[in-house]
């Protein structure tokens, strides 16, 4: 390493380090020739001598140089200079070269910068590849992950081998209030144990411990960006007194930047989640979303038996029977389905950058034999093949290396779209050029450099020099077999056809996705939430949410509004069991519906489509006899080919406590928990009989407009604001968001590989075309002779576009194969859908065939053009 | 005595640079002083080649074993000497070393003679 550093000095003082050679070597000369002239020789004789004695000066100098160490460097130099000497003179070479290299390597840095943020980058948690989720096994509800009891938790936590801990979480509002508007912040409960779980520790202050937890004291531990947001960063905030939900709780603790748990990274408050008695042991509760560290040793397999063992031991007396539980790694969990489209999506971008560099050593190729006259000159004057070799490949570096800084700035725009792919429940939102990345471009545009350059290089310096200069003049000469550029043809046409029919596949899902029937109109509906932890009694809470409803709708621009404790397509919680009249008690574990409470106006207000019977109206007032209105597959279920209006059913499971709620409407379904979600049956119920319902703290209001929803924000601020000067309005977005939101890993995904695929489309045509160009260049006087002995012009056209459609029907062939296996990849990203492969493959054929046709026209028909005279003139 | 110079020994790969380490051992010298040192010393038997003693000098330089610096020569001119530096003195004794048991053993098996003999 000194050596290397002195070296790297000595590079500094460069002209300084030749005259000293020049003085040593001059200093050596007049020594030897004084020792001559001692020994009895004439001055000039003796000068002789010495020189005789060093030797040829210039060569004993070039040999000392070379002990310098930057021979290589020079030469490194030199050649580099040459490729941008290159670069210059063929601008339109140059310009295709880079362009394709920057699609290649710009679309991959992209990709890479948003799988490394996603799928390499470690989580915030200490060792966090032995962190797990445990989900309930519900099997038999259709639902594998359905969230746990904090009853089972405590029991595992009891009784499990496996874990050194488990922590809990659960759903928490919370509206800070007090030092400005009241904000709405996103806020999560959590037990003790979650630190310890996690192995984080707060920057400042200090996390809840047992007791605390148990005693539900008021503490919260707040997150970095809410203390610098709202604190602005106070030293004192630990021991400050908040307001959330009216209620006084004291901050213990401020997290580190960067740290973030599930389900959200925007989550701001974490507080005890002091479980209510009731809640720890009764099993049927499932609101808590469960992390575990495993043991020092214990695999993943170990710890999912276990667990399984210990589940059914736990509820082995539930009355719905014994369930196992479902493990997952927490990366997984985190990142879900973007971790498939993410490699599908890598994936497809290296094959962009490999049928990029294929392209280009295609084009290297031809013009590696238009340069053979110069490589000739140089093997005569005594290059060698490494030499040569070296030189071609330090060439093809400057062109990666330039096509990598046009791919960077190609990169930048990609990755901000690409942001949007980072799962809610990951931190870094925002993708940067960071040195990986940079790192991943720079070994990248190496690896491509060697790709496209390795070939022609091997290939150009293998030119004898006898040949290669009596050729001059004739251009062409080097191998004539064609087998290396068409197979490397062959391959990117496989491969752009793969990309092709894959996105095709996520195009058709996608569109699957957007047809869905949602069950509501979801354009020009603008929603929000009103946390109502000031209207707790039901007396005061429903005449407010009503007359806020009138404000409302008093809006110009308004067409009507409505209310429903939870914003359809974003919660899956809150379900319940129910029985119908004339069941058994048994017939009740089988029967969970999602529920939802409403004011009377929200069905007609989303747009919700009635299949029998009425909606709410005035008549429901608050009574004994309550009425609800049941989802369509429910009614199915339970009513097949005869009308449930009339019938009556009751909530909860077992106990006879409640009122019997008469049917007196089918509307048809709403996917209540999520657009890509399944389907679940659902009861709905009018606000005015909620009375004996223990509500949610916040609801959620929808309003159809007229306008665009956007631009009656303010307005309904204002009318909120109108009846309580201190209601906190919260995440206000409207529906079309909402299912953009849920739609985007498949809409960006379809996109990012729809656009993959027209680009490789467009480079493997381009290949075509070049490959075929240069053919006919290269066979201009075998053509001229055929013509010449009376082959028609049209004969010439097919026996070129014969061979171009040959190539690519080669290609189209492998490419399905390929398809097949790759296909296999990305079945999750079909979301349960079941393309029909036909339409898709036959399209992409088509459309390959199509612009393959046109590629080989052009070519073919230059060649079918060529005037027999001037073409063998050239002989 | 003075031998005919068809009877001089070449220098054995890599022995030039031990030879040059053992020579500056005495102290600082410059290139040619070291040349005519190995000659003289060897009773003429080895002759350097000036033409690799520039490169193996930068080479010592390179590796750190020796180090230069500009001085002025007995007659008064400035030469480029070369002094050991502590590595270059740990490098030759290293080297001198293996050199001799190589030597050793070269004469145990060229001379067996004198094995018996003794």
């Amino acid at each position: 390493m000194n050596s290397f550093f002195r070296k790297l000095r000595w590079l500094a003082q460069r002209s300084d380090k030749e005259a000293e050679l020049r003085q040593e070597i001059q200093f050596h000369l007049e020594e030897e020739a004084e020792r001559c002239q001692e020994d009895g020789l004439a001055e000039e004789e003796a000068q002789w001598a010495a020189r005789r004695e060093l030797g040829n000066v210039a060569l004993v100098a070039e040999d000392t140089r070379a002990e310098w160490g930057w021979t290589r460097l020079e030469q490194l130099a030199r050649d580099a200079g040459y490729g941008l000497r290159q670069v210059r003179r063929n601008p339109g070479f140059s310009a295709v070269a880079i362009a394709t290299l920057a699609l290649g390597i710009g679309g991959s840095t992209a990709m890479f910068s948003a799988f490394d943020a996603v799928l390499i980058r470690p989580l915030p948690y200490a060792e966090a590849d032995r962190l797990v989720m445990i989900w309930d096994d519900m099997g038999r509800e259709g639902r594998p992950g359905h969230m746990p009891a904090p009853a089972e938790f405590l029991e595992w936590r009891r009784h499990n081998t496996v874990f050194t801990d488990i922590a809990a979480t659960q759903a928490g509002d919370a509206t800070l209030s007090g030092d400005g508007e009241p904000e709405e912040v996103p806020a999560r409960k959590v037990t003790w144990t979650l630190w310890s779980v996690l192995g984080v520790q707060p920057m400042r202050g200090r996390v809840f411990t047992e007791d605390e937890d148990n005693k539900g004291v008021r503490l919260v531990v707040i997150s970095h960006g809410l203390w610098q947001r709202r604190f602005g960063g106070s030293p004192r905030i630990i021991g400050r007194k908040i307001s959330l939900n009216d209620e006084p709780y004291e901050v213990i603790g401020v997290m580190p930047q960067g740290f973030y748990f599930m389900p959200s990274r925007d989550i701001d408050i974490w507080m005890p989640a002091s479980f209510p008695p009731w809640m720890r042991t009764n099993f049927g509760w499932h609101n808590a979303q469960i992390v575990a560290r495993l043991k020092q040793g214990i695999t993943l397999e170990q710890a999912r038996k276990s667990m399984a063992a210990l589940s059914l031991q736990v509820t082995a007396k539930d009355f719905r029977g014994p369930h196992s539980v479902v493990v997952n790694l927490l990366r997984e969990e985190m990142t879900g389905k973007t971790q498939t489209a993410l490699i599908v999506l890598l994936c497809a971008s290296a094959a962009l950058l490999l049928i990029a560099c294929v392209n280009l050593a295609n084009l290297l190729m031809s013009r590696g034999a238009a340069r053979a006259t110069e490589v000739a000159v140089r093997t005569a004057l005594g290059a060698g093949r490494g030499r040569l070799i070296a030189q071609f490949l330090t060439e093809s570096l400057v062109l990666a290396g330039l096509g990598a800084l046009a791919g960077l700035a190609l990169a930048l725009p990609a990755m901000r779209f690409l942001e949007r792919l980072v799962p809610e429940a990951m931190g870094a939102a925002r993708l940067t050029l960071d040195c990986r990345v940079l790192a991943f471009s720079a070994a990248v545009a190496i690896a491509a450099a060697l790709i496209f350059g390795l070939a022609p290089a091997l290939r150009g310096s293998r030119v004898a020099p006898q040949a290669g200069l009596r050729d001059r003049g004739r251009g062409a000469t080097g191998p004539r077999s064609h087998w290396f550029p068409y197979s490397l043809i062959m391959v990117e046409t496989a491969l752009a056809v793969v990309l092709l029919t894959c996105g095709g596949l996520l195009l058709q899902t996608f569109e699957h996705l957007r047809n869905t029937d949602l069950g509501i109109r979801s354009e020009k509906l603008l929603t929000f939430e009103m946390p109502l932890f000031r209207y707790k009694e039901f007396d005061r809470r429903v005449p407010f949410i009503n007359a806020q409803l009138d404000k409302v709708r008093a809006i110009p621009g308004v067409i009507n509004a409505g209310a429903i404790n939870r914003i359809p397509f974003t919660n899956a919680a809150h379900a319940t069991f129910y029985r119908l009249e004339g069941q058994s008690s048994n017939a009740v574990p089988g029967q969970v519906a999602l529920i939802r409470n409403m004011s009377r106006d929200y069905f007609a207000t989303v747009g919700a489509r009635l299949r029998e019977g009425r909606f709410f109206d005035a008549s429901d007032r608050k009574s004994d006899s309550p009425v609800a209105i049941i989802s369509e597959p429910l009614a199915n279920r339970h009513f097949p080919g005869r009308s449930p209006l009339g019938q009556r059913l009751k909530f909860g499971e077992l106990n006879d406590k409640g009122y019997w709620y008469t049917v007196v409407g089918v509307v048809k379904q709403i996917r209540e928990s999520g657009v890509l979600e399944d389907a679940r049956p659902a009861i709905y119920r009018v606000f005015e009989q909620c009375d004996q319902v223990n509500e949610r703290l916040s609801t959620g209001i929808v309003v159809r407009t007229a306008v665009e929803p956007t631009s009656i924000i303010s307005s309904v601020r204002q009318a909120i604001w109108s009846i309580d000067r201190n209601q906190p309005v919260a995440r206000i977005r409207t529906m079309e968001e909402i299912v953009d939101r849920q739609l985007a890993t498949s809409s960006q995904s379809t996109a990012l590989l729809g656009a993959f695929a027209l680009l490789a489309l467009l480079l493997a045509s381009l290949g075509l075309y070049g490959v075929l160009s240069y053919a006919v260049t290269q066979r201009i006087n075998e053509i001229g002779v055929r013509m010449a002995l009376g082959a028609t012009s049209s004969q010439i056209l097919f026996s070129f576009g014969k061979r171009g459609l040959a190539l690519t029907l080669a290609g189209l062939a492998i490419g399905l194969v390929l398809e097949a296996m790759a296909s296999r990849l990305m079945t999750s990203l079909l979301y349960g859908f079941r393309p029909d492969y036909v339409p898709t493959v036959t399209a992409v054929s088509l459309i390959l065939l199509a612009v393959a046709a046109l590629a080989c026209f052009v070519p073919a028909r230059r060649a079918s053009r060529v005037d027999p005279v001037i073409a063998l003139r050239n002989e | 005595m003075r031998l005919d110079p068809l009877s001089r020994v070449g220098l054995l790969q890599g022995t030039l640079d031990l030879l040059i380490l053992r020579t500056l051992r005495a102290g600082p010298a410059h290139g040619h002083a070291i040349a005519k040192h190995i000659q003289r010393t060897s009773e003429d038997l080895l002759q350097v080649e000036t033409g690799s003693l520039y490169p193996a000098l930068h080479r010592l330089e390179a590796k750190g074993w020796i180090t230069p610096s500009w001085e002025l020569s007995k007659k008064g001119k400035r030469a480029r000497f070369y002094r050991l530096t502590p590595l270059g003195r740990k490098q030759l004794a290293a080297e001198q070393s293996k050199w001799e048991a190589f030597s050793r053993a070269m004469g145990l098996i060229l001379n067996p003679v004198d094995q018996e003999a003794r």
